[in-house]
């Protein structure tokens, strides 16, 4: 995957954190940070400044929508694709509209995960500037 | 009881009974007689006092003279459908006139039966106890309906929560074992090869087991929602057989596909209808010996579309027909190159063809293999 940028993980269950950042360095990303909850990931978030930021949907008290909404005060401009398990309609056209890049399920294949993440880099990043690992304009 | 009637076996001892007559003289008489039989009763003199007993007595069963001063026993007892309903309690009413024309209109107006007078003892405790029997069993039956539905309500969120709480880790774990398979942390050896690849395959159908469930879940549940939109036929089923001849050479099994001269367009839930191509051209290939053509052929007519998968296969024993689209309605036929199955694939299949107002049948084919076919209405 053409993409130097660093990546936030956010999700409250461990296995997927760690099937997520296996896949993620099998993609050849390098810099990965991970938070198991939404308020971690915010801090995390100000910390670190990451290009990307892969948010788990459903997580005890706050919720990937409510950390997203917080994520795009912070930053209007940070790329977040929304971890799903269930293609939730309704969650993703919310998500959608909190201005969330892309939706990637779970359960979906880690070939599948890697073309969606590739498809939302192409679309979210110029490749000047993902090769540099900048983050968006 | 010196004769016993078979009802008996429903204790009607302390069962609630108003009887409703301006005669003090019958109320005494009818009395007497059902508290003979460990009845509760109470009286009414007219039929308003009727209406205010009954809010407060809440009779299992009324008997209702027709003739009397006020209100007279037909407007009681349309009063009383209209105002309790279902919950009504049955309603005799009690007339002096046998006439035919008196019963009609007392059967319009809601009651169950009428009692002639005079009274003949037998008679009247034998209709009463046979309405309250009938009564009973009807609120057993609604009780038991409410609690079965109740209870199948639990199951359906019982095995979505299950297959939600599963998925996840099975996802991680199939993925995890695919990465590892991919060398994502370096060479494995042969030995290690095969138990990752183990772990990949028991994983990726326990999942698919699990989505099963879970779309079976949804399904019954009535939370299946569709995201209709036109849609055309050849595009759905060209997708899928795309996707699917992919698998299918490994059986050294061609996927074939013929148009129709139009390109039909129906109305659909997009992933919901190519889940059930995926599903039907699953099957044919699962189900057909190694080498075989399967053909998906659309078609269309005046007022439907849709397309049918012909197969190779063995066909399906008329014997097993009506197992077919039930939930895990395994059949007899094996899968031919060890693939696994739910029995829920067909049944999720019809659910969801059945949602969007189609029709999923299938056909032995004579000669050779079986063809199921999808008819969705034609979108105008």
């Amino acid at each position: 995957m053409n993409f130097s940028g660093s990546i936030l993980l956010v999700d409250d269950e461990a296995h997927i954190r760690k099937f997520m950042s296996l896949l993620l360095r099998h993609l050849g990303v390098t810099r990965i940070y991970e938070a198991a909850n939404g308020n971690s990931g915010l801090e995390v978030y100000k910390a670190e400044r990451p290009d990307l930021v892969m948010l788990d949907v459903n997580m005890p008290q706050m919720d990937g929508l409510q950390t997203l909404k917080a994520l795009k005060e912070l930053d209007p401009d940070c790329v977040v694709v929304m971890l799903t398990s269930l293609a939730n309609r309704q969650t993703i056209d919310e998500a959608a509209s909190l201005g969330a890049a892309n939706y990637i399920r779970k359960d979906a294949p880690p070939e599948e995960i890697g073309r969606a993440l590739a498809d939302t880099i192409d679309n979210c990043f110029e490749p000047d500037e993902s090769d540099a690992g900048a983050p968006p304009q | 009881m010196d004769n016993p009637l078979p009802t008996t076996s429903i204790d009607l001892k302390g069962k609630r009974i108003l009887v409703v007559d301006d005669d003090r003289m019958n109320v005494k008489i009818i009395g007497g007689i059902l508290r003979h039989e460990g009845y509760d009763l109470a009286e009414a003199g007219s039929g308003e006092q009727a209406l205010e007993v009954y809010s407060s007595f809440h009779p299992n069963l009324v008997l209702l003279d027709v003739m009397m001063p006020g209100i007279d026993g037909f407007t009681t007892c349309r009063t009383l459908k209209k105002t309790y309903g279902d919950a009504c309690a049955p309603v005799i009413f009690v007339t002096a006139k046998s006439e035919a024309e008196d019963v009609v209109m007392g059967f319009d107006a809601g009651g169950v039966d009428y009692l002639t007078k005079p009274f003949r003892p037998k008679e009247v405790v034998a209709r009463i106890r046979t309405h309250l029997s009938n009564q009973q069993l009807v609120e057993q039956q609604k009780l038991l309906v409410d609690q079965l539905s109740k209870a199948n309500a639990a199951k359906d969120r019982f095995l979505g929560m299950c297959a939600h709480d599963l998925r996840n880790p099975l996802s991680s774990i199939r993925g995890l074992a695919e990465l590892m398979d991919e060398n994502a942390i370096g060479i494995l050896s042969p030995e290690q090869r095969e138990i990752i690849q183990t772990i990949h395959g028991a994983s990726q159908s326990m999942l698919q087991l699990v989505n099963e469930l879970l779309d079976v879940a949804t399904i019954e549940a009535g939370h299946l929602k569709l995201a209709k939109v036109p849609t055309s036929v050849a595009e759905i089923v060209e997708r899928s057989v795309h996707l699917n001849n992919i698998e299918a050479v490994k059986k050294n099994t061609r996927i074939e596909m013929v148009r129709t001269a139009n390109d039909p367009v129906v109305e659909v839930d997009r992933n919901k209808i190519r889940q059930v191509v995926d599903n039907l051209i699953n099957n044919a290939v699962k189900y057909s010996p190694r080498g075989s053509v399967i053909t998906v052929l659309v078609h269309s007519s005046d007022s439907v579309a849709g397309f049918a998968v012909r197969d190779n296969g063995p066909g399906i024993p008329e014997s097993e027909r009506h197992k077919l689209f039930k939930d895990y309605g395994r059949l007899s036929a094996e899968p031919t190159g060890g693939e696994k199955s739910t029995g829920l694939g067909l049944a999720i299949c019809r659910k969801i063809v059945e949602a969007h107002n189609g029709t999923i049948g299938f056909e032995n084919i004579p000669g050779r293999g079986c063809e199921f076919v999808v008819s969705l209405p034609l979108y105008k």
